[in-house]
């Protein structure tokens, strides 16, 4: 079931199908939330936090919730919603359901960089994922390009770069979140979201043969290229809030006070690498 | 080039990997005809019909060509569970933007290219569950709601049986008489080729052999030098066209 809406000559296409999952798991998304936020080791109540987002609520409740609960949210939910469209489109540009950004390589390289500007800077693990994914999508480009980008010799090279980037998961450690993350990974958002949209009509129609995506007048070439840094973009900002995230948030559900971040990412990270030298080693590639 | 043929070729050529396949090749495909080119396999038929939009293959091709000309590649593919309907909607894509996604011409063109091609009943069935002949006129649909002046279709009776491949031939001929399209068609039966054709272009080692009506092209000497057949050729004794024995 398809609905237009029409205003004068322009026009959009929506599914009900689309509409319902999205009420649906955003109502889930909505309950998941309020749990994390009413649990936890200095439980509130949803009043007493609706109360800290209107102004009241003492200077603790509001530290809770405005330094800590809060911003983490935020940052979670915006890795999310980066990396749903990334890997949409990805798929559909590779004409391969399981392509993804983390399959193939691109946030590999984001969690490289994004360790790496840890190492280096202490801080700046947003800036150092969105470096380092464009530098791996700028050599897997470089590596696949050959009379204009072709999604097979794409997925493949991606294949080979993603495995050397796993090696440096193994090393790295972490402050707790801050607001400066989410308001980096929403403002990203905020410009690669309605460019992702954008690109979702031209890409349905690639996602058919070549030959009559070029009979239908797309510009293949500059098609793959705009999706390929929307996705690298999405899915860097996705990584880089989700790796600062997922170890702050396992460091602090362990008694110990403060473990280095990198134990981990290496558990993360570890079988990763393990899954990926498998996966090489099945289709003879090493 | 004469004022009859908006589509041409002069002087062309191709190479896949420095191999060359088009030697300076020179054609037109009439205006308002049904053209079919034949020859034999490698001689570089698909890659003169992918070529006819003046620019070289794998580079991309503008809307406004796109309105223009449609070409259906040779069994092309579909993400899985598209239904009829939905293929010959994006048919309508050098029409459509982000923003423009479904106007009253879009859904006009996509009813009438599935009435065209006897597709109605058909519509809202997914491609994978249609027989070869069915999908086929499927995509025919897709190519007819672009709505161009000019179709190109690669070797559309491939892996039709000889029924399909007649009733696929019929619409292509029915297009081109009542719709006025200018059509050209890489096709493997010769037979075939006589019979519906009324321009044969013969190609052989990347050039144009001959061209003309089919009683011109089809005789046993053009036989034997562009395709290496002895043969016999008779009228055809139902439709007049020439029809080959091979001996």
């Amino acid at each position: 079931m398809i609905w237009t809406l029409r205003i004068s000559s322009l026009s959009l296409q929506i599914s009900r199908q689309g509409v319902l999952t999205g009420l649906g798991l955003g109502s889930v998304l909505l309950a998941a939330a309020s749990l994390a936020l009413t649990t936890g080791s200095y439980p509130l109540s949803l009043a007493q936090i609706l109360g800290v987002l209107l102004g009241d609520g003492s200077p603790p409740q509001q530290m809770i919730v405005l330094d800590y609960q809060l911003p983490r949210i935020l940052t979670a939910l915006g890795a999310g919603a980066a990396f749903d469209p990334s890997g949409a489109m990805f798929q559909l540009m590779m004409r391969n359901p399981l392509a993804a950004p983390d399959v193939i390589g691109f946030n590999a390289g984001a969690s490289c960089g994004a360790l790496c500007a840890m190492i280096l800077t202490g801080g700046m693990v947003l800036p150092g994922a969105i470096a380092g994914a464009l530098l791996t999508a700028g050599a897997v480009t470089l590596l696949a390009w050959k009379d204009g980008l072709l999604p097979e010799r794409l997925i493949s090279r991606m294949d080979v770069l993603s495995a050397a980037d796993m090696a440096q998961w193994l090393t790295g450690s972490l402050n707790a979140r801050t607001w400066h993350d989410a308001e980096l990974v929403w403002s990203g958002l905020a410009v690669l979201v309605p460019l992702s949209l954008w690109l979702h009509f031209p890409l349905t129609r690639l996602a058919m043969d070549d030959g009559i995506a070029t009979s239908l007048g797309l510009p293949l070439t500059r098609l793959r290229l705009a999706v390929t840094a929307t996705g690298i973009l999405l899915g860097a900002a996705a990584s880089g809030a989700l790796i600062a995230l997922l170890t702050d948030s396992a460091a602090r559900a362990l008694p110990m006070v403060q473990l280095p971040a990198g134990v981990f990412t290496a558990l993360i990270g570890a079988p990763l690498l393990l899954w990926l030298l498998a996966a090489h080693v099945r289709n003879g590639a090493i | 080039m004469p004022a009859t043929a908006r589509l041409y070729a002069e002087a062309l050529s191709v190479a896949y990997a420095r191999a060359p396949v088009l030697d300076h090749l020179s054609a037109e495909i009439p205006d308002g005809a049904l053209t079919v080119i034949a020859g034999l396999n490698g001689c570089g038929k698909s890659t003169l019909l992918r070529s006819l939009d003046g620019k070289a293959i794998h580079r991309q091709r503008s809307r406004a060509v796109a309105r223009k000309l449609a070409i259906l590649p040779q069994s092309p593919a579909a993400p899985e569970g598209l239904t009829v309907r939905d293929l010959a909607a994006r048919g309508r894509t050098p029409y459509q933007s982000a923003l423009r996604q479904w106007s009253n011409q879009d859904a006009a063109a996509v009813e009438q290219a599935l009435e065209l091609t006897g597709m109605v009943s058909w519509a809202g069935r997914p491609l994978e569950s249609l027989s070869g002949g069915q999908r086929q006129r499927a995509w025919i649909a897709m190519a007819l709601a672009q709505d161009t002046e000019i179709l190109l279709l690669d070797e559309p009776t491939t892996y039709l049986d000889l029924p399909h491949q007649i009733e696929l031939l019929k619409l292509v001929q029915k297009l081109n008489r009542e719709t006025g399209r200018t059509v050209a068609m890489v096709l493997h039966d010769i037979n075939l080729a006589a019979r519906f054709a009324n321009h044969v272009l013969a190609l052989k080692d990347g050039r144009v052999f001959c061209q003309g009506r089919p009683g011109e092209i089809v005789t046993e000497t053009v036989m034997q030098s562009v395709f290496g057949l002895a043969c016999r050729v008779i009228a055809d004794p139902v439709h007049g066209a020439p029809y080959v024995i091979p001996l």
